[in-house]
């Protein structure tokens, strides 16, 4: 172990990571989250470990960042297959014990008895519930002090408050409030929410805004795992392959829950119409989207650079800096600037068509359009880069060669098919598979330009022009029909595929550069 | 035809065909700056605005002023930005700012290590880094969620709706410079460290004192690129901050274009203004960002 200086400077930077770090993970595991303690507590040992010891110098380097990347990059993914192998959508969104919690919180009016309540204000903003029995005034309960935000809807079913009894005579302290009061000020809204059990366990609840009655679990929960329905003795039980409960005619009866589904997503990708159709012809696009994007941008990028590297030419300085700004601009302004251009009836695009050719081309409702439009934008923020790597690579490319060529009596042309273009090619596959990729994924540009618009006849939510990125987010994240699943399986399958691409891309390079 | 001619014609040519391809290419530009000086909200399509107007820069900087309501009465009102947009930028700027310093870090440590270490599993933990990093960002939206909603309720400076958040989320996107750096690690010769570990430094002190001040170029590319992709980075910043104090330039520019009105005067004004740091940053540094694109191949 090495001191610096006298001060054992590493073991105190250590001392003070790992100690906040050991009492979070203490609060993680009093929460309940054991699991995720006992991740975090493996961790901060194993970083501890690492640079305390000399056995771990080479992790030293490696930690901080190979750390954020499981936890941003190799977290998601695993989350993301794990969540297509379930059913997990807007109609199934609940944890199943959740989903059973609600049922048997749910309650229904049972016997006879009803109640006047008041409500009483106290001094520090809580409220204490007063109620008495109609058929028997004498019975009066009285609850602890509890908070009631007005206007504001129970979302989860709490804990029934106590009720205890009041002796005779017995006043309850605060500001009593009448039912017009409790009405005008909003507070019934967060009281409906809320039961109430009397000392003999009988649960209470309101009923209508005036009274309160007395109230019954509905469900009975059975050791087989079903449900009884109290009142009409029917029985349910969950269903684990839905993710509902099903009753004995098999249909399905509140909300649903999360489950294991197996293939099910991956099998509905292929199978299911409403999905396929769309998914393969999104899957097309994409391909050629990608495809497109990289040989329109590689060329005029190819075209500029050539032009550019011609020593005789003036202003060529000046030129590269111009015809580089569109890369430096904020790419998300430029493409929401290009929807304002491209805009249809008012756009300045169109504008200067109607005026000079008397044609409007439809950007945005034609699907052809909307992709010749893409494609041009996708030119314009590209071209940069692709202008940047084959200047690079002309750069490297003797000059003798072409004066060898210029002896010959070649011309321009044969120079570039014949000379240019094999030296260069080889050395820039890699560039040209990463840029495929990157527009494979290219979200920003479809989200912010046509948000895959026009629609897809009988596509669902799928638009003519949508990524396949694009589709699955909207999948994931738009509308009412929500379904992570689902999305993730799509997620899953694109992420082969991009794989996939980055692997050959990997195995190309490895040729040439040695990792 | 002499070849005195010939050449002639062929420069008339190149410059004819780069001044049109560079009109095609500046046009928007102008419209943007026009748009954002043009009375009224109208989508950029004008050269030269035909009525001018401060009114837009003056909401965009955050400063009050006066708007006719009713033209008949000369009624006015006075319109000050609730968040002023300004602040956005400031926003944008220091998340950049801290990921990028961050990203530099931790990219440069890990790559030290893969450049100049041995140890198992190196060759196939570099190819795991590049190909996992293809996974787009924004699907891991959802998991991104869980994790900070999980944080959040133990660390809440850390949670949903904070910009400490969304910059840690932005560290993980580290392999791409990993990879960059890495490649010019290799390109300086060890020797220079050999001979310094001889005289007896430390490592660690090799790699502080010597290797990180030759590899300075590749710090500045790697700083530029991974600023710009965070400045232009708008899905999980849409997702993450939600109070319109917290937005980022991106989310906050969006904004302005709602689906039914599209507020294009104050969009292009801010469009402008945070547009042209970057563009000069940009410019001022274009020649190691072209060093290190053509070394490194890899965009953003």
């Amino acid at each position: 172990m090495s001191f610096n200086g006298g001060l054992p400077i590493r073991q105190i930077l250590v001392a003070l990571v790992v100690i906040p770090a050991l009492y979070l993970v203490f609060n993680i595991y009093q929460t309940g989250s054991v699991l995720v303690a006992l991740a975090m507590l493996v961790v901060t040992c194993l970083g501890a470990l690492i640079y305390l010891w000399d056995w771990g110098y080479t992790y030293r380097y490696l930690f901080p960042g190979l750390l954020g990347f499981a936890l941003f990059v190799i977290f998601p993914i695993v989350y993301m297959v794990f969540l297509s192998f379930t059913r997990y959508s807007s109609q199934n969104l609940l944890y199943f014990n959740r989903s059973l919690a609600l049922f048997l919180q749910e309650t229904y009016p049972v016997g006879n008895a009803t109640y006047t309540y008041k409500l009483y204000a106290q001094d520090d903003g809580t409220y204490i519930l007063y109620l008495q029995d109609d058929k028997d005034p004498t019975k009066r309960f009285a609850s602890e002090p509890f908070e009631l935000k007005a206007g504001e809807q129970v979302k989860e079913q709490q804990e029934p408050g106590k009720l205890s009894a009041l002796a005779p005579g017995e006043q309850v302290k605060g500001r009593p409030m009448e039912v017009a009061q409790v009405t005008r000020e909003k507070l019934f809204i967060p009281m409906r929410g809320r039961q109430f059990a009397l000392p003999d366990g009988t649960l209470v609840g309101m009923e209508g805004l005036q009274k309160f009655a007395s109230r019954g679990r509905l469900w009975t929960l059975n050791k087989d795992g079903s449900l009884s329905n109290t009142k009409d003795q029917t029985v349910i039980r969950p269903d684990f392959k839905q993710g509902y409960f099903v009753n004995d005619k098999g249909e399905k009866v509140g909300v649903g829950f999360r489950t294991f589904s197996g293939f099910d997503n991956y099998v509905r990708i292929l199978t299911d119409p409403r999905i396929q159709g769309p998914f393969f012809k999104i899957f097309l696009w994409t391909v050629a989207f990608s495809g497109l994007s990289v040989l329109l941008t590689f060329s005029v990028g190819m075209l500029l650079a050539v032009i550019l590297e011609w020593k005789e030419l003036h202003f060529r300085r000046a030129y590269r800096t111009l015809l580089i700004l569109p890369y430096a601009v904020p790419a998300v302004l430029s493409i929401l600037i290009f929807k304002g251009l491209f805009n249809q009836q008012f756009g300045a695009v169109n504008e200067f068509l109607r005026s000079i050719f008397g044609v409007a081309p439809e950007w945005e409702t034609n699907p052809w359009g909307a992709r010749v439009m893409i494609l041009l934008v996708n030119l314009w923020l590209g071209y940069p880069y692709m202008m940047l790597i084959c200047t690079g690579m002309l750069q490297s490319i003797p000059s003798t060669l072409y004066e060898a060529s210029a002896i010959d009596g070649s011309n321009p042309l044969v120079d570039f098919f014949e000379l240019t273009l094999p030296l260069v090619l080889p050395p820039l596959v890699p560039i040209l598979i990463s840029s495929f990729a990157f527009n494979f994924n290219n979200f920003n540009l479809i989200y912010l330009l046509t948000a895959g618009g026009p629609k897809m006849v009988g596509g669902g939510i799928a638009g003519e022009t949508d990524l396949l990125v694009n589709y699955t987010f909207n999948i994931a994240f738009r509308d009412s029909g929500t379904n992570y699943g689902l999305a993730s399986a799509i997620a899953t399958v694109l992420f082969i595929i991009v794989g996939l691409l980055a692997w050959i891309n990997l195995k190309m390079t490895g040729r040439n550069v040695k990792i | 035809m002499t070849a005195h001619q010939k050449i002639l014609v062929r420069k008339v040519a190149a410059h004819g065909f780069v001044v049109c391809f560079l009109i095609l290419v500046l046009v928007p530009f102008v419209m943007v700056i026009s748009a954002s000086f043009r009375q009224g909200d109208f989508a950029p399509s004008r050269l030269l605005p035909d009525k001018v107007s401060l009114d837009h820069w003056k909401f965009v900087l955050g400063i009050p002023y006066q708007e006719v309501v009713n033209p008949a009465t000369g009624e006015t009102r006075t319109i000050k930005a609730g968040t002023p947009p300004l602040l956005w930028f400031w926003n944008s700027i220091k998340i950049s700012l801290i990921s990028s310093a961050g990203i530099i870090f931790l990219s440069s440590t890990a790559a030290y290590a893969f450049a100049r270490l041995r140890f198992k599993f190196r060759t196939s933990t570099l190819g795991a880094l590049l190909i996992l990093q293809m996974f787009p960002m924004v699907l891991s939206l959802v998991a991104y969620y869980v994790i900070l909603d999980f944080t959040g309720q133990h660390l809440k400076w850390f949670g949903l709706n904070t910009q400490a958040g969304l910059i840690m989320v932005y560290l993980g996107g580290i392999s791409n410079y990993i990879w960059m750096i890495k490649g010019y690690f290799e390109t300086i010769p060890a020797t220079m460290e050999e001979s310094a570990r001889i005289d007896g430094a430390s490592q660690f002190q090799t790699f502080v004192r010597i290797l990180l001040p030759m590899s300075l170029p590749i710090f500045a590319v790697v700083f530029i690129l991974s600023f710009i992709s965070y400045m232009s980075e708008y899905p999980v910043a849409s997702v993450v901050l939600q109070s319109s104090d917290n937005w980022t330039l991106a989310v906050g520019a969006n904004s302005f274009l709602y689906e039914q009105e599209k507020l294009w005067g104050r969009f292009a004004a801010l469009a402008v203004l945070s547009g042209v740091p970057i563009t000069v940053v940009f410019l001022l540094c274009q020649r190691f960002v072209i060093g290190g694109l053509t070394s490194g191949g890899v965009k953003e």
